[in-house]
C-alpha cells in the first residue's frame, strides 16, 4: 500500500544568538554583501546611470522669409545680390539684381507641422551675364516640444558653383538638427532664439558671410541643409533668367537629451534590483546551510507545537 | 452646437446618405451649426435631397444673396465674404467631381464631368475613377464608380454606379456624430472686427512690407554725443543728414561703399575695388581723395551740433614699386586721380586712415585723415584699398599696443626692441617688429620685393623662397645677402618676455640667441633655413596662467655639402623661413611634503544624480 503526500507546509525555524558572537559578525557581512555587493556590480558593469538618452520629434519649422542670394555672373568675380533686408539692398547699389521668389510650406500628412518648403527663384540676367555660383542663405524658425522647450531662429546655407554657366539648380535635401551637448529634459531652451542675420544693421560687416556663418557655427544646436546632390542645369537660352528651385523637408529628428533625476533613478533601480535577486538567492542558501549545519554555534528554536492543549 | 443624428447603416443594400449642412448665423457671432442627416435610399433610385436649414434666427438677408460691389453696404462687423457664409462642402459622391476644373466645358478623361455627355465616346480612360463621399474609415460610404466600356465600333461608353462600399474591418466607424472628428472644422467668419486678430493669429512669417523707418531707433535726447555702434551723421551740400562712410567688405569680398562707419569700434577693412580704367580713372568716387577728405561730421547726434570738418593730416604718394613719399598739400586741395596712359591712372587712393577724436560726452571734437595715394595699371584691378577708423577720447595719445597684460595674449605680435645704453629701444610701428619672409609671387630670395609677416604670439608659421643657384657668383655675399633678406631690415635682438614688459627693465627682455659665428668665413656657407624658436611657460596661477617667453633662439642651417647635390640638378633651391612655439611649463613641483592620504574615493560620478 502506497503513500502519496496528501498535504505539506514549511516550517520555521527560528535560530536565536546574543549581540557580540561569531553569528551576528557572520549576519552583518551577510547583508552588507548582499545588498551592496549588487550596486557595486552594477556600477562597475558600466551604464548605472543614463547620461544621455534620445528620443524621435518632428520639429515644428517656419520658413521665416528672410533671404540672401549672391549669385557670381562672370569669370572675373563680377556678381549680383538680393535679400530681404533693406540695408543690405540699399548697400548693393549697382549689384542689386532683384528676382521673383514663390515659397510654399506644405503639410503633407496634415499633422500640423510642415513638413516641405518649396522655393523658387527666377534671378533675371542681363544679356551679357552667365551665373557661375550661387550662394543662398534661408533662416527658419525651429521649434521642438517633446522633452524640453526648445524655440531658436536657424539657417540653410546652399553653395554651389560650376566652371560651366548654369541654366538651372535644383536642390532637394532635409534640414538636419546638429548637436553638439544633449539637451535638458524639460524646460525652456531658447538661448538660440535670436535673428542669424542681424537685418536692422546698417553696417556691411553683419552681413558678411564670414561672420554669419562664425557666430551661427559656434552654437550647440544648429540646423544644417544636406543635400548630396545638387543638379546643376546647364544651357541656359538667352533672356531666359536663372533658375533655382530648392524642396527642404523638415524631416523627424533623433534628439538626444540628459535624462531627469527620476528617469535616471528608475533606470538605475531596475538594474539594482535585477543583480540584487540574485544575490539574496545565493547569500539565502548560504545562510540556511550555515544555520542548519551549525556552521556557527546558534540557538535553534524548533517549531513549537501551536496546540499545546 | 453639433446635432447628432445618427443611424446605424449595417445592412448593404441601404445606402447610407449623408449629408452634412452648415448654415451660419451671419448676425454677428459667426458660430456655425452642423447638422448630420442620413437619409436612407433604396439602390437604383433617384436622389431625393432634402435641404435643411436650421436656424433659430433669420439667415442672410436678401441683400447679400448676389454680389453688387457698388451697393456692398460698408458696415462694421459685417461678415467679409459677399455671400454671408462661406459655402459648404460637397460631401456627396454622385455630385462631387474634383476632375472638373473648366465650367460647363467638358474636361478630357474627367468621367464624373457632366458636360461630357457627348465627347465621352472619345475617352480613353477616366482620370478619376472612383469618387468617395467620407473617409475611409467609415463602415459604409457611398463611392461613385465610373468605368468606360468600349462599344462594339470602338466608341467608349460610360458606366457609372453609386454604390455602397463595406469596410469590413473590425474597428470601423459605424456612425459619425461628430463632424469634427473627420473633417476640419469651419473656420471663423472673418469680419471687419476680428480680422486684425485672425491675421496675426494664422500669419507668423511672410514677405512683406518692410519696416524702413525703423532704421534709427529712438534718440535719446537727453544724450548730445553720440554713443557706442551709433552711426556718424555728416553735413552734406544739399543740407540734409549723410552718413560717414568707411567701405568694408560686404557678402562678397568688394567693396561696399556705403557701409557706415560706427562710433567708438575701430575698424580696418580692407576690400576690392573694380575698376575699368580708361572710364573708371577719373570718374569713379570710390577712387578720389575727395571722397574720403571732403567730410563734415556732426559732433553730435542732437540737429544743433556743430559741424566738425575732417582735416587732412597727410596725403603719401606710393609708387608703384612700393616706395612711399609724402605730399604737400595746401590747403583743402585734393589730389585727383588722372590717366597718364591709358593702362595707368595715377593719384588713387590706396588707404585710408581717419582719426577722430571725441570727449568724454561722445561728441566729436576733431577729425582728421590720412591718404595714401598710388598708380594703379590694368594688371592691378580690381584694386585693393584699405580703410582705418580708430577713435582717441581727448587727452589721450595713440596708445602704444602692448601684446598681453601681462603674459602675452595668442595671435598678438611679439614685443621686440635693441639695447640701447638706458635700456631697451622699441619702434612703436607695428611694421618693425619681429618678422619672417612673407611669401611672394616671385618666389625669388634675392630680388624682387620682400613682403614680411610679424611672428605672432603662440602661431607656429613656414614659408619661404627660391634661390637660384646661378645668382651665387660670390658666394659670400650672397649669403649675408640671403641672411639679410631672411631676416628682415630691422632685425631685433631682444624680445620682451612679457607682453607689456617695461623698455626700463632690461632684464624683462630676453636676447634672442643665434648660431651664427659672424667670423666664421673660412668656406662658403649659404643659410638654407632660418628658424625661430620660441620657448615660453605659464605662469601664475593655474586658473588664469601668463605666457611668458623664457628662451628664443635663431637657428640657421648652412650646407653641408655642395649646393648642387642639395638642388638635385634643378639648380632651384628651397630657402626656409620658420618660427616654433614650444611649450616648456614645468609640471607641478612637489612644494612640501603632504601626508600620505589613503586614496579610496569612490568614482567622480558615483552619486551623479544626487550631487
Amino acid at each position: 500500500m502506497a503513500f502519496y503526500e496528501v498535504y505539506a507546509h514549511p516550517a520555521l525555524v527560528r535560530y536565536r544568538t546574543s549581540v557580540c558572537t561569531k553569528a551576528t559578525l557572520f549576519l552583518v557581512v551577510v547583508l552588507c554583501l548582499t545588498y551592496i555587493a549588487p550596486l557595486l556590480v552594477a556600477y562597475r558593469s558600466q551604464g548605472f546611470w543614463i547620461k544621455r538618452k534620445t528620443y524621435e520629434e518632428q520639429p515644428v519649422v517656419r520658413f521665416q522669409y528672410q533671404t540672401l542670394l549672391v549669385a557670381a555672373t562672370s569669370l572675373r568675380g563680377d556678381y549680383v545680390a538680393w535679400s530681404t533686408f533693406p540695408h543690405l539692398n540699399n548697400m548693393l547699389g549697382a549689384n542689386l539684381r532683384i528676382p521673383a521668389v514663390s515659397v510654399r510650406e506644405e503639410d503633407r500628412n496634415q499633422d500640423g507641422k510642415l513638413d516641405l518648403l518649396t522655393f523658387q527663384l527666377q534671378l533675371p540676367l542681363q544679356p551679357d551675364e552667365q551665373v557661375y555660383s550661387v550662394q543662398l542663405l534661408l533662416t527658419f524658425s525651429y521649434q521642438l516640444f517633446r522633452m524640453s522647450t526648445v524655440v531658436m531662429q536657424s539657417l540653410a546655407f546652399v553653395q554651389h558653383s560650376s566652371p560651366v554657366p548654369g541654366a538651372r539648380l535644383f536642390i532637394s535635401g532635409d534640414l538636419r538638427l546638429q548637436q553638439r551637448t544633449p539637451l535638458p529634459h524639460r524646460g525652456l531652451y531658447d538661448i538660440y532664439n535670436v535673428s542669424v542675420i542681424d537685418g536692422s544693421s546698417p553696417f556691411a560687416s553683419a552681413y558678411d558671410l564670414n561672420n554669419i556663418m562664425r557666430s551661427y557655427q559656434e552654437r550647440n544646436l544648429t540646423t544644417v541643409l544636406s543635400c548630396p546632390t545638387p543638379v546643376w542645369t546647364v544651357g541656359r537660352a538667352a533672356g531666359s533668367p536663372f533658375e533655382l528651385n530648392a524642396e527642404i523637408r523638415y524631416p523627424l529628428e533623433v534628439i538626444s537629451y540628459r535624462p531627469g533625476f527620476w528617469e535616471t533613478i528608475k533606470f538605475a533601480w531596475i538594474q539594482y534590483v535585477g543583480v540584487l535577486l540574485i544575490f539574496l538567492w545565493v547569500f539565502e542558501r548560504i545562510q540556511r546551510f550555515v544555520f542548519q549545519n551549525q556552521v556557527i554555534r546558534t540557538v535553534p528554536i524548533p517549531v513549537g507545537k501551536p496546540h499545546l492543549s | 452646437m453639433a446635432v447628432p443624428v445618427c443611424a446605424a447603416c449595417s445592412n448593404m443594400s441601404i445606402l447610407c446618405l449623408f449629408i452634412s449642412i452648415i448654415s451660419v448665423n451671419c448676425a454677428g457671432n459667426a458660430t456655425s451649426d452642423t447638422i448630420n442627416i442620413f437619409a436612407p435610399v433604396e439602390l437604383n433610385s433617384t436622389y431625393n435631397f432634402t435641404d435643411i436649414f436650421t436656424s433659430t434666427e433669420p439667415t442672410t438677408s436678401p441683400t447679400w444673396s448676389s454680389y453688387r460691389p457698388t451697393e456692398q453696404p460698408a458696415v462694421a462687423a459685417e461678415p467679409l465674404p459677399v455671400s454671408g457664409a462661406l459655402s459648404s462642402a460637397v460631401t456627396e459622391a454622385a455630385r462631387w467631381c474634383p476632375c472638373d476644373e473648366v465650367a460647363a466645358v467638358c474636361d478630357v478623361n474627367c468621367c464624373c464631368d457632366g458636360a461630357c455627355s457627348e465627347e465621352v465616346a472619345l475617352f480613353t480612360s477616366c482620370s478619376v475613377s472612383a469618387v468617395r463621399s467620407g473617409s475611409q474609415q467609415l463602415c459604409s460610404q457611398d463611392v461613385a464608380h465610373y468605368t468606360l466600356r468600349t462599344t462594339i465600333d470602338g466608341y467608349s461608353e460610360l458606366q457609372s454606379s453609386v454604390q455602397m462600399e463595406t469596410n469590413y474591418d473590425i474597428f470601423c466607424i459605424q456612425s459619425q456624430n461628430r463632424f469634427d472628428g473627420l473633417s476640419h472644422p469651419s473656420p471663423p467668419l472673418p469680419t471687419d472686427s476680428n480680422f486684425d486678430s485672425l491675421f496675426s493669429q494664422f500669419v507668423s512669417f511672410m514677405f512683406g512690407p518692410e519696416d524702413r523707418d525703423g532704421v534709427q531707433p529712438a534718440d535719446v535726447q537727453a544724450l548730445s554725443g553720440y554713443q557706442f555702434g551709433d552711426v556718424l551723421a555728416t553735413a552734406e551740400p544739399s543740407g540734409y543728414k549723410g552718413m560717414f562712410y568707411l567701405p568694408a567688405a560686404g557678402v562678397t569680398a568688394d567693396c561696399v561703399n556705403k557701409s557706415p562707419a560706427a562710433f567708438l569700434e575701430d575698424r580696418s577693412s580692407r576690400c576690392s575695388q573694380r575698376v575699368v580704367l580708361d572710364a573708371d580713372c577719373s570718374s569713379l568716387q570710390a577712387l578720389r581723395m575727395d571722397t574720403y577728405t571732403n567730410i563734415q561730421l556732426f559732433a553730435g547726434k542732437n540737429p544743433d551740433a556743430a559741424v566738425v570738418p575732417v582735416d587732412v593730416a597727410s596725403v603719401t604718394l606710393q609708387s608703384t614699386e612700393g616706395a612711399q613719399a609724402e605730399l604737400a598739400v595746401s590747403g583743402g586741395a585734393s589730389v585727383l586721380p588722372e590717366l597718364i596712359t591709358p593702362t595707368l591712372c595715377a593719384n588713387v587712393v590706396l588707404k585710408v586712415v581717419y582719426v577722430i577724436k571725441h570727449n568724454s560726452a561722445g561728441e566729436i571734437e576733431n577729425a582728421s585723415v590720412s591718404v595714401v595715394l598710388g598708380f594703379i595699371s590694368e594688371a592691378g584691378t580690381p584694386l585693393q584699398q584699405e580703410f582705418q577708423v580708430m577713435y582717441i577720447q581727448d587727452g589721450g595719445e595713440r596708445g602704444i599696443h602692448h601684446s598681453g597684460n601681462p603674459g602675452y595674449v595668442v595671435g598678438m605680435p611679439l614685443m621686440s626692441g635693441d639695447r640701447a645704453t638706458d635700456g631697451i629701444t622699441r619702434s612703436i610701428v607695428l611694421k618693425d617688429t619681429l618678422s619672417l619672409l612673407g611669401s611672394t609671387e616671385d618666389q625669388d630670395c634675392l630680388w624682387g620685393r620682400h613682403r614680411r609677416s610679424p611672428v605672432l604670439f603662440g602661431l607656429d608659421y613656414i614659408t619661404g623662397c627660391t634661390l637660384r643657384l646661378e645668382d651665387i657668383t660670390n658666394c659670400s655675399l650672397v649669403s649675408q645677402l640671403l641672411l639679410d633678406v631672411l631676416r628682415g631690415p630691422h632685425y631685433p635682438h631682444y624680445v620682451a618676455s612679457f607682453g607689456n614688459s617695461l623698455l626700463e627693465n632690461v632684464l624683462d627682455w630676453v636676447p634672442v640667441k643665434t648660431n651664427i659665428n659672424p667670423t666664421e668665413a673660412q668656406s662658403c656657407n649659404i643659410p638654407l633655413s632660418l628658424h625661430l624658436e620660441v620657448e615660453w611657460t605659464k605662469y601664475g596661477s593655474l586658473v588664469n596662467p601668463q605666457a611668458q617667453i623664457v628662451n628664443i633662439r635663431e637657428v640657421t642651417e648652412t650646407n653641408r655639402s655642395s649646393l648642387e647635390r642639395l638642388s638635385g640638378g634643378s639648380s632651384i633651391l628651397p630657402i626656409r623661413s620658420s618660427v616654433a612655439f614650444i611649450p616648456v611649463s614645468a609640471t607641478a613641483l612637489p612644494g612640501y611634503r603632504a601626508t600620505p592620504s589613503i586614496d579610496a574615493k569612490l568614482p567622480f560620478d558615483f552619486f551623479f544624480p544626487f550631487v
